[in-house]
Parts: structure tokens; sequence; C-alpha cells
């Protein structure tokens, strides 16, 4: 287990080494080799746009593996998942610096599969791990086809399977060759970044997934569906017309809605991280959406600000989400459970990892001077400045995408007051939490560090906005002088309006201190501490607190139609009289309304299909001399 | 009563009521404090309902006690002090006690008729623990069985400082 841990966080160092040289001099580091793969070779092309996610995928990975180290259970300490641990951290690094496309599916189906191998490590003791991991190989692969479709498109109308020559000659190509390569490229990224419709299988795997595994994926592998998107759409394609830009702000705001609403309501505790990794991918999105949207419609400055916007939440996401998906696994080991409803009264047991998860999920609700804060301030700058355009298109998207993310916004301020309020406050719910003990150093390390960098980025953006700046003007080829407003401030020559984090974080300080001052000195009598109030009742029991279910109530009842909630209640009454009940039993389940209207007639009506096909080959030796006597007539007929 | 008579109580006025009683200079120092504004927590502690029947026709549009700066609050949390009734029974005494210790000092407590401040006619009942000076310190008495809305008002206006 040593082994495959310092491997893989050599890996990652070296990794983080070579983005930053490629982040710092904009040298672009390249390896040939014909030798590793038929056809084609092995071709790696690491430019500014891939090394910022080589350096998000190597920060992950590194504090994943640190965790890793403390972490006990969930069979990941099995031979398999040590060796396989290290080939997919590997694999996140090496898919963006892939140039051409063998090489790239190669590493992408590398990284697929090392990652399902490593969702089902415990299938043997769990059966839902098994469900899991089929979900998730059966959207993959789908992905996956999406993409090799699309991508060969693009290699044989180019004649050239090297991004570079296809970036050159795109432009060239027929419209519909452009349009669906681009359309297959969504399908195929947006799978694997958990975008509606297709992020089915993120609320199944990564809970079940190892807590280091899970947030791997959530952290570092989502990104690389925005990743791919962004290459092929902006990179190889060059931009394209509006309604290709319009269904992925479309497609983002749905993600983020319907991911924001589903974790609002959620009580599984990485079930509702998996279902904000959504929410947050469905931002990026939204960013990436306006920034093509801007940049067919000429608006350079305002195009490069929401894809820095975007990337910028693509970094931050992945510090947030990481020391979240880390700290969750914590308290899972300490409690034995990943159910709120279960929870409670971990932040006086677990200080330190009640610590880190509070922080990070201020950074996911977007407060000031932590991380989400700047990348949602800087999408919403992007679109707001869009408002003004006589674009039609940019017109009617723009204040739908500001709605969007408003709601969002609200949403993921209730889930993050839900998940802390009912996990971290009150009083333990169960007798697996009541006897939580704080993790080892090396958990509490890993997120911790993750945690930090939250509040790094939220009070000195500086220091990975220039990277991220440098890094959009690579990929989208614009050449906008001096884009940074620089120093304490971000903000974009040529758009109004800067955000100086750093004044902020001081004028919290301050205003915390004065506060903290006043209430000192005009305090006349020391606090008194004494029981909480509840009634004057006798015994105080943690039967009586708020749940998580029961705070996501008023919501589920208000979004209805969309959640489709399924109550049952079942009441038994005694054999004498049924005006006596015996016992009552109330059920309520909340499942994701696209897996039940889409994809269930989907495998029902697959499962019939193959039945049926099942019947034709019977065995009967007649039977296929008839086949071969019908093929045959049939191209006799067509021939002749 | 007689018809006409209960049509000119219930358009009278709020009774005039006599001058507020200024109390032991307990009772005042607890005046200068509240500022002409009393909210109490009540407590029923075992009392037969007679002096709620008293408490409530204080808060009616007869007495109209909250002219005086008096209310009932819901939370003790939000209260100056403890308005008790009845014997404290062996099944409220707790729940006093935890109001009691809920309330913000500096506070007071008030207890409201006689069974309040000896038991009345409960002394020596089974159920009954004592008297409520027995369980919490009491700052006002106000005797009756039930004590006349009046004499209730006349008292909370010495606390209340109005």
């Amino acid at each position: 287990m040593h082994v495959s841990v310092t491997l893989t966080i050599a890996a990652c160092i070296s990794g983080l080494v070579i983005a930053a040289e490629v982040l710092h001099s904009g040298h672009v580091a390249v390896v040939h080799t014909t030798a590793l793969l038929p056809f084609s070779g092995l071709s790696m092309v690491l430019d500014r746009f891939g090394a910022l996610f080589v350096a998000v995928s190597a920060m992950v990975g590194i504090c994943a593996m640190v965790f890793r180290l403390g972490y006990k259970g969930h069979g990941l300490s099995s031979r398999t998942a040590s060796c396989v641990l290290p080939l997919f951290v590997t694999t996140l690094l090496l898919v963006p610096a892939a140039s051409n496309v063998t090489t790239f599916l190669f590493l992408w189906e590398l990284m697929a599969i090392s990652s399902l191998l490593l969702v089902l490590v415990d299938h043997r003791r769990r059966s839902e791990v098994g469900s899991a991991g089929q979900w998730y190989a059966v959207m993959t692969q789908f992905g996956a086809a999406a993409l090799l479709v699309g991508l060969v498109l693009l290699a044989t109308h180019t004649g050239s399977q090297s991004f570079a020559a296809i970036a050159a000659r795109s432009a060239h190509l027929p419209a519909w060759v452009r349009g669906s390569a681009f359309v297959l490229a969504l399908v195929g990224f947006g799978s694997k970044a958990g975008m509606v419709p297709l992020h089915v299988w993120l609320p199944r795997a990564h809970p079940e997934a190892p807590g280091p595994v899970s947030a791997l994926m959530s952290a570092a592998m989502v990104n690389l569906g925005i990743y791919g998107l962004v290459r092929v759409g902006d990179g190889l394609l060059g931009g394209g017309p509006a309604w290709w830009w319009l269904l992925v702000m479309t497609l983002g705001a749905l993600s983020a809605l319907f991911g924001s609403l589903h974790s609002a309501t959620s009580s599984d505790l990485k079930r509702l991280l998996a279902y904000s990794t959504t929410d947050n991918v469905g931002l990026m999105l939204l960013g990436v959406g306006a920034s093509g949207l801007f940049a067919s419609t000429g608006h350079r400055t305002l195009a490069l600000l929401a894809l820095v916007a975007a990337l910028l939440h693509v970094v931050f996401h992945a510090a947030f989400k990481g020391s979240l998906f880390l700290s969750a696994s914590s308290l899972q080991q300490a409690t034995g459970t990943r159910d709120l409803d279960r929870m409670g009264g971990l932040l006086r047991r677990m200080p330190m990892t009640g610590t880190i998860f509070l922080v990070s999920s201020l950074a996911m609700a977007a407060m000031p001077v932590l991380s989400g804060f700047v990348s949602e301030w800087l999408l919403l700058q992007a679109m707001l400045h869009g408002l003004p355009s006589a674009d039609p298109a940019i017109a009617v998207a723009m204040p739908i995408g500001v709605g969007a993310l408003a709601l969002t916004g609200g949403l993921t301020a209730l889930t993050v007051v839900k998940a802390v309020g009912i996990g971290l406050l009150g009083q333990p719910r169960s007798t697996g939490a009541a006897e939580a003990h704080e993790v080892g150093p090396s958990m509490r390390l890993g997120a911790g560090a993750m945690a930090t960098l939250c509040l790094v980025f939220g009070v000195a953006p500086f220091v990975v906005v220039p990277s991220v700046v440098e890094a959009a003007r690579s990929i989208t080829r614009t050449r906008i002088p001096d884009p940074l407003v620089g120093g304490w401030q971000v903000g974009l020559a040529g758009v109004h309006g800067v955000l100086a984090p750093g004044l902020l974080a001081l004028a919290l300080v301050v205003a915390v201190t004065l506060v903290a001052g006043t209430r000192r000195v005009l305090q006349r009598a020391p606090a008194r501490r004494t029981q909480a109030w509840g009634c004057g009742r006798e015994l105080q029991t943690a039967t009586m607190e708020y749940t998580a279910t029961s705070f996501g109530e008023p919501l589920t009842r208000v979004f209805e139609d969309v959640l489709r909630p399924a109550h049952d209640l079942d009441v038994s009454h005694v054999a004498e009289s049924r005006y006596y009940v015996e016992a009552a039993r109330f059920h309520t389940s909340l499942d994701d309304a696209f897996e039940r209207h889409a994809y269930h007639p989907a495998s029902v009506g697959l499962g019939w299909w193959g039945a049926l096909a099942r019947r034709v080959p019977n065995g009967s030796i007649h039977r296929y001399l008839a086949f071969g006597l019908v093929a045959l007539v049939v191209v006799l007929v067509v021939v002749g | 009563m007689r018809f006409t008579a209960l049509v000119r109580r219930l358009r009278a006025r709020p009774v005039a009521l006599p001058p507020a009683d200024p109390g032991a200079p307990e009772i005042q120092a607890a005046a200068r404090r509240n500022r002409g504004s009393l909210q109490l927590r009540h407590v029923d502690a075992g009392s037969c309902n007679g002096c709620e029947l008293e408490v409530a026709s204080i808060f009616s549009p007869v007495y109209d006690a909250e002219r005086f700066g008096m209310r009932l609050e819901a939370s003790p949390r939000h209260a100056d002090g403890l308005l008790v009734t009845g014997p404290v029974t062996r099944n409220m005494a707790d729940p006093l006690r935890k109001t009691f210790e809920a309330v913000p000092r500096p506070r007071v407590v008030v207890a409201l008729g006689d069974c309040a401040r000896n038991c009345g006619v409960f002394r020596g009942a089974y159920g009954v623990e004592g008297a409520v000076a027995d369980v919490v310190p009491v700052d006002l008495e106000i005797p009756g069985c039930p004590p006349d809305p009046q004499a209730i008002i006349t008292a909370l206006r010495g606390l209340a400082g109005t």
C-alpha cells in the first residue's frame, strides 16, 4: 500500500512541477514515441490549457493520497486497488496532455476502466456497489462511444488525427460535420462531467466508491469533461455558431438547478455531494457556453472573462469538493454511516474534521473570502455585462443564466446549512455518532490541505488567476492585451467591476474584531451557560431533533412537480377494532426524475428487445437453414 | 347579571385602576430596571385554572394590562421573569426549575394566588411538592383565591414601574 501511495504522490509531484513550468513559462512540453501505441504512436503535447488541468489533478491527487494513508476499510487496501490507484491518478495527469485522437481515446478509456475498478473494490461486501458500478460502466462507455464517433469524424474529414492538424483544418469542414462532432463531444464529455441528463451514474457511484476515489473522481476526473469540451469546442473547432453554445448553456443551467435541488433534498451525505458536483459542473458549463456565445457574436473580452470564470470554478471546485469528499469520508469512517439523519454533534467530537468540512462547505456556498465566491462572482459579472448586448441570443440567454445562477446559489446555501447544521451540530442521533472520534493525522492533513487552499484561493486569488487567464488565452487564441486588472484585485481590462478579496478579508477581520471587542467592553456580567431551552421537558433526546429529511421537506413540497417524492404510509390496526392503530410506518423516498422517466423505460425496452432477440437463435438447425435461405434470396433480389 | 348591565360592561372603557403599588425596595429596584416594560413567562405549576382565568382577564379589553407595558412571553429566553400559578406539583417541579434556569438574569419570580404562596387548599396533598418559594426564589407574591384582576395589575405595575 505504501509503495502505491508513494508512487502516486511522486507522479503527482512531477506532474505538478511540469505543469507549473508550462504555466509559468508558456513553453510547450512535447513527447512523441512510436513504440507504445499501434498505428500512430503516443503523442503528448502539454500546453498552458492542459497544464492547468494537470496541476488541478496533481493537487487533488497529492491530498487524496495523503488522506488515503490513514483511510481504512472499503477494500482499498486490496492488491487490485493498490495497483489500479496509481494508474488512475496517472491517467488523470496524462489525459490533458494527449495530442492526437488515438492517444486521447486510449488514455480516456484507461481512466474510465481504472476508475470503474476502483468504484467496484468493495463489491463483495455490499451488493449496491455492483449496481452503482454497472450504471457507471454503461454511462461512461456510452460517452466514450459518442466521443469515439465524434473524434473519428473530425479525423477522417481533416485527414489527420493530430490535434494540431485538426485545429488548423477544421475551419473548412462542412457545417454538419462540425455540428455533429460538437454535439457528440458534448454527449461524451458531458457524461463524464455529470451533466444532466447524463448525470445518473454520479449519485450512485460517488457514494459507493471509497473516500479518496470519490474525491479524485469528483474533484479531478469530472473536470476532464469540461477540459474535453473546451478543447474540442474552442481548440479543435475554433468556436462555432451560437446554437452550440446555447445548447451548452441550457444543459448547464439545467444541471445547476437539478443538481442543487437534489442536493438540497438528499439526506445521504455523499449523494448530496455527488449532486452538488452536477450542480457545479452546470455552473462551469454555463460559463463555457456563455464564453462561446460571446465569442460567436464578437464580444472577445466578455468571452475571455466567462471562460476564465468557468476555469477558475474548475480549480476552486476541485479544492472545495475534494476537501468535502475527503472530510465526508472521515465522518463516515468515524460514525459508520453516511446518512445525515444518523449523524449530529460531530463538530464537538471531531473538531478538526468538522472545521474542515465547515470551511469547504462555506466555500461551496460561495461565501466571500472563500474560493467559490470569486469564480461565481466573475461568472455573474460576465453574464451581467452581456445584458446590454444587441444580439437577441445573448439578450435572452444571459438573464436566464443569471437567474439560474442566483437560484442555484440559494439552494446551495440551503444545502450547506442542512449538511452542517444537521450533521455537525446538535446531539448525536445514533450510537455511531455518539462514539465518534477524531480521525488520524494523515486524513486530517489531506483534507485540511485542500480546505486551506479554499481559503488561500479566496483571499488571494491572484496566485491562480494569471495562470488561468493565460490558459484561457492559449485555448481561445485571443490576444487581448493585459487582461488582468492585477494586484489584489480581480477583474478584466475592458469590463467594469473589480473585486478585491484581500480587502474583503481585511474588512471581515476588522468587523469581527470590532464586534467581539465591543461586546467584551459592554458586557457587564460573564456569560452564563445553561441547558438549551426545550420547553422544560424532562428528557431531551436526539429523536426530538430536526432531521435532514424534515429540513428538505418544505423544498420537496415546493418542487413537488419536479422531484415527485414517493410517500408510503402503512397503518396496521388491532384485530378487535379498526379504530385502534397498532403500528404506523411512514416511508418517503426521492429518486431521480430522469432515472425514472428516461432511463428506466429505456432499460425495460432494452430488456424486452433482448428477450425477443434471444428467441431467434433457438438451436434448431432447420431454422438456421431457413435464415440462410432467406438471406440468400434477399441478396439475389438486391443484387439482381 | 342583567342584560343591560352586560352591555354596559362591554361598552365601558378600560376599567380605571388605582395607582400602582410601589412595593418593597427590591421591587422598586426591579421597576427601575424594567423601565416600563415587563415581559413574563407564565408557568402553571399545578393550578386549578382559577388564576389562569384571572390572568387571561387582565389582558382582556376590559382591564387591558398591555397599556402598562406588561406582556406574556412564549419563551423564558425572552422574558424578564416568571409568573407562577398553583401549588408546585411533583411533575411540574423540575420543569419549573428548568424554566427558571432558562430566564436571563436579572430575573423576577411572581407567585400568583394563594396556592402559589402556600399551597392553599392543596397543602399536604399527595401530588404536591410545595409552594413556589420551596422550588425557586420568589420576589413578589399576589394573594387571593383567585386574586382580583385589579389586584394583579396593581402589583405587576409596581414591578413594571408604570
